[in-house]
């Protein structure tokens, strides 16, 4: 496979028609265009507030103070704000996704966390330092001898004035006492020109202006009387001036100096004077002095005035000014911490983002979409990156496939060996074999239910140790040949026959046992049972119908010439003397019953062992029953037969001569129990019952002989139905023998139980 | 007409958003905001407002003004109506100006004071005492008509009042009461 980060970055193909996850577009935050105009807009207000911070000088201190710093104020409360807000909300972006475990969530923290301090504690520095020099620095625009020096000035500039409007006013209240030893209103031009020259002349004022009041006008009406001019005196001044003041002065509503500018420059003080004939009359008329003062004086004052009143303006205004500047300051600082702030989360978008896509695209891989792919944004290491995971992806999901088709495969053959593995569990245990494995550890692994009923195993056997299992009284035989093969290095044992005695039955069985590998490299241990019994029942039947015959073939040959010789030697003594007539008589008498006696016995021993297969026929059983049984009535009196007979009974095929036979044989045998019991027959009297039944499950019909004798022992009852076995003092003891053979040449069972509460129940299944 | 000493401004001034308003004020203003004696009088068909603000003439403002730096006083008088459970209704306004400039050549004050922008008066004083009754002293403005009260309805009067320039500084924008005042009167014609 080729290294996909070592080639140039591709442009990645979409897989089986899925195309690449494209990253949500944000329209500010994606545009090129719009960053660097922000940029630019940014870098514009700082070299704007760089100007405004040049030009500063130039703003008179009351605007700076009402309406730069104003604004300013406004402006850094706003930038603050935005500040706040971008920084509050990308703080409760970062602890949402923290909280949410979003990926790369603490690492953009850090990164955010990292710039922003690198950028917020150096500014704050500098705003501390710079704000505590602009103070410094405004301190030190003040001190106490320029205070005093501008304030001199101040006051020697004022005093001159005051002192020209003094002598003026002084000049204009002679000039009106003059003038109202006259009556204005009456008196002619030249009159009052010869009192006021004089005024002229002496340069005590460089121009006379008088007026009398106007009583027909309204309050403060003035008519201009006379005006005399010196001849050096400026011809800019304004008549209104001195109109307005002396309308003014006569109605008393203000002051009775004024100031005019001159367009060279330089200033005329005007200073009124009302002429008053008496103390206690009106003024009839006012008289206006004017000096001139020279326009570099004038300047010279003024420029005096503005420089004391500028330094006071910023001395007042010192913390305003303070204000503005630090305002300036503060601007600067904020535009940078917020081109600082925007760029460090700008960044650490731009670092995290694909980190982050690459691993929601990881998250989306691991949850099983492994046709999901991104869609490089960059054509740097993080898009070389994308590429790498994308070609990942790509291989994940064609060895996805492959293992998918693998497992299908493997779940295929699964169920294939599933399948073969319930076929033989079910063959297992429906056979007849049982079958018992033992794992590596000793442990039994599986039981069938052959095994089981052989060996009366439950389930619970399973899993425990199989010395335990085996170790039970009656299975001991077995648990031998089970040890020995452990032992033996797990060496093969086969067909070992081993007699156990189960629920006091006699069973006989052939055991193998056969070493098995597990899956961990074990070996554990096959036990395989078979149930031989009725084979070697069958095989002891055989031999003692073998040992019947040739006893039948070689005791009766020479009964008859005994007892033809025993009557021979009673006939022929038949004439001796009596005792020994007598004594033949009696001898030969005894070797002839004898010898009846072993015919009969080798009658039976021939019938037994040439007893011919059974001739069946459709039967039923109860009227079998019925014919049997008819043969005992009457015969008893202590004794009750009673045939318990089940309404219906399906048709069975018996060789109806031998079932009856059987029949005869077990009643007789009950009868003997009940009668020839050590105490007689029990309080109530005897008992012997015949039931038939119907079991439909099992589909066999079931013929129960039970009686209410004393029993017979566990030990007699499993030997019970073997030939020359016999509980009687009497009788060849083949009678059950011959019974069972009839029962099991029918396909049928018997079996000998204990009678409750007491006596013998033999119970007959036949197949129907 | 009566006049109580209860003011619905001072109730409501100690209510608990006013007070971090307040504190955030008293954070970042040094100057405290004075209290302004108003006294309203009904006359024929005009209410006469006088009122006091000689506690704002304060020696930063008389240095301000002997600076040469034209100084001025607005006051803007509200005559409102209490409404319970609503912002108070507004039932007329005016603005009351005053202006200052020192000539520190000929040491002369020029006063100009304005009603709702109309100048009422010139003055060209030397008297810093008269300049101060000029600028902070006001009596028996007949600033509104009675006819658009109602009898023996509850009113109030509010006036604040405001320096330019300002010479302290501070980070809010906004034009912050110099003094601040306000009286209840019930309305009862003579």
């Amino acid at each position: 496979m080729a290294d996909p980060v070592s080639g140039p970055p591709t442009r990645s193909a979409p897989l089986n028609g899925v195309p690449p996850s494209r990253p949500p577009r944000r329209p500010f935050r994606d545009n090129p265009r719009l960053i660097l105009v922000w940029i630019a807009v940014l870098v514009a207000a700082l070299i704007a507030l760089i100007v405004l911070a040049e030009r500063s000088a130039q703003f008179s201190p009351d605007f700076l103070s009402e309406v730069v710093l104003y604004a300013l104020t406004v402006a850094d409360l706003t930038i603050l704000v935005a500040l706040g807000f971008v920084l509050a909300r990308n703080v409760i972006k970062l602890m949402v996704e923290r909280r949410r475990g979003l990926p790369f969530a603490h690492f953009r923290s850090k990164l955010v966390l990292a710039l922003l301090g690198f950028t917020i504690v150096p500014a704050l520095l500098v705003l501390l330092v710079g704000s505590e020099l602009i103070r410094n620095s405004a301190s030190r625009w003040f001190s106490t001898p320029v205070d005093e020096v501008l304030t001199s000035a101040r006051e020697i500039a004022s005093e001159y004035y005051r002192q020209r409007e003094t002598d003026l006013g002084r000049e204009a209240e002679h000039l009106a006492g003059e003038l109202a030893r006259i009556d204005l209103a009456s008196a002619d031009l030249e009159t009052v020109r010869t009192i006021a020259t004089p005024v002229v002349t002496g340069q005590h004022a460089g121009m006379v202006e008088i007026y009398r009041a106007d009583p027909a006008g309204s309050r403060g009406s003035v008519v201009s009387v006379l005006d005399l001019a010196a001849p050096q005196m400026p011809r800019t001044f304004s008549r209104a001036v001195a109109d307005r003041l002396a309308s003014q002065v006569i109605a008393g509503t203000g002051e009775r100096a004024v100031l005019e500018p001159l367009g060279d420059g330089g200033q005329l003080v005007r200073v009124a004077a009302t002429i008053r004939p008496a103390s206690d009359r009106p003024p009839t008329g006012v008289v206006v002095l004017s000096t001139h003062l020279e326009g570099e004086l004038a300047r010279n004052a003024r420029r005096i005035v503005e420089a004391y009143e500028g330094y006071q303006q910023v001395r007042v205004l010192r913390r305003p000014l303070e204000g503005v500047y630090l305002s300036f300051f503060l601007m600067m600082t904020l535009l940078i911490l917020v081109s600082a702030t925007w760029l460090g989360l700008y960044l650490a978008k731009r670092i995290t983002r694909p980190v982050q896509r690459l691993a929601a695209a990881a998250k989306e891989i691991g949850a099983g979409h492994l046709d999901h792919r991104i869609e490089p944004e960059t054509r740097d290491e993080f898009g070389s990156l994308v590429e790498a995971f994308n070609a990942m992806a790509s291989e994940l999901a064609v060895s996805r496939r492959g293992l998918e088709r693998s497992q299908l495969d493997l779940k295929e053959k699964n169920l294939e060996i599933e399948a073969r593995r319930r076929y033989i569990e079910a063959i297992l245990d429906r056979i007849a074999t049982g079958v018992v494995s033992i794992d590596a550890e000793g442990r039994v692994a599986t039981v069938n239910g052959a095994a089981s009923r052989l060996l009366r195993l439950g389930r619970e056997a399973i899993g425990q140790p199989a010395a335990s299992v085996f170790g039970r009284d009656d299975l001991v035989p077995l648990a031998r040949l089970v040890d020995r093969a452990g032992r033996d290095g797990h060496r093969e044992v086969g067909g070992q026959e081993v007699a156990l005695v189960l629920e006091d039955r006699e069973v006989f069985l052939a055991v193998a046992i056969t070493p098995l590998p597990t899956e961990t490299g074990g070996q554990g241990l096959a036990v395989v049972l078979d149930d031989v019994t009725p084979l070697i029942r069958a095989q002891k039947v055989a031999a003692w119908r073998d040992v019947a015959r040739r006893l039948a073939h070689e005791v009766k040959n020479p009964l008859t010439p005994i007892q033809l010789s025993a009557e021979r030697l009673r006939r022929h003594f038949a004439a001796a003397p009596e005792p020994t007539r007598r004594l033949v008589d009696e001898c030969s008498s005894t070797i002839i019953e004898e010898v009846d006696s072993l015919k009969q016995l080798v009658d039976e021993f021939s019938q037994f062992a040439r007893m011919p297969a059974p001739r069946t026929v459709p039967s039923d059983v109860n009227q079998l029953v019925r014919d049997a049984l008819g043969l005992y009535r009457g015969l008893f009196q202590e004794l009750r037969i009673e045939p318990r007979l089940a309404p219906s009974l399906p048709v069975v095929q018996l060789d109806q001569e031998q079932f009856r036979r059987v029949i005869i044989n077990l009643v007789d045998n009950a009868i003997e129990a009940v009668t020839g019991a050590p105490g007689g027959p029990p309080p109530g009297g005897g008992l012997v019952t015949v039931d038939t039944q119907h079991d439909v499950t099992n589909g066999v019909v079931r013929v129960i002989i039970a009686d209410n004798g004393p029993g017979i022992s566990d030990v007699d009852r499993g030997r019970l139905f073997l030939p020359y076995y016999s509980t009687k003092h009497r009788g060849s003891g083949l009678g059950l023998a011959i019974v069972r053979r009839i029962i099991v040449e029918h396909g049928g069972s018997i079996e000998a139980v204990p009678n409750e509460p007491h006596g013998t129940r033999m119970a007959i299944e036949l197949p129907c | 007409m009566k006049t109580r000493v209860s003011s619905p401004f001072v109730s409501r001034v100690f209510s608990a958003p006013m007070m971090a308003a307040v504190a955030l004020v008293l954070l970042t203003a040094p100057i405290l905001a004075q209290v302004i004696r108003i006294t309203p009088l009904a006359r024929e068909d005009r209410l006469l407002v006088s009122f006091d603000v000689s506690e704002t003439f304060t020696e930063d403002l008389r240095e301000a003004i002997q600076s040469g730096l034209p100084t001025s006083f607005a006051y803007d008088v509200e005559l409102r109506r209490a409404t319970p459970l609503w912002v108070d209704r507004l039932v007329s306004s005016a603005r009351v100006a005053a202006t200052v400039r020192f000539d520190n050549l000929t040491r002369r004050y020029h006063v100009t004071v304005m009603h709702d922008g109309r100048v009422e008066l010139t003055e060209v004083t030397e008297d810093e005492a008269v300049v101060r009754e000029l600028v902070t002293s006001f009596q028996r403005l007949p600033l509104f008509s009675t006819r658009q009260l109602e009898v023996n309805a509850d009113y109030y009067l509010r006036v604040r009042a405001r320096t330019s320039p300002r010479s302290q500084w501070s980070m809010l924008p906004w034009d912050r009461a110099a003094a601040l005042g306000s009286v209840r009167f019930t309305f009862i014609p003579q």
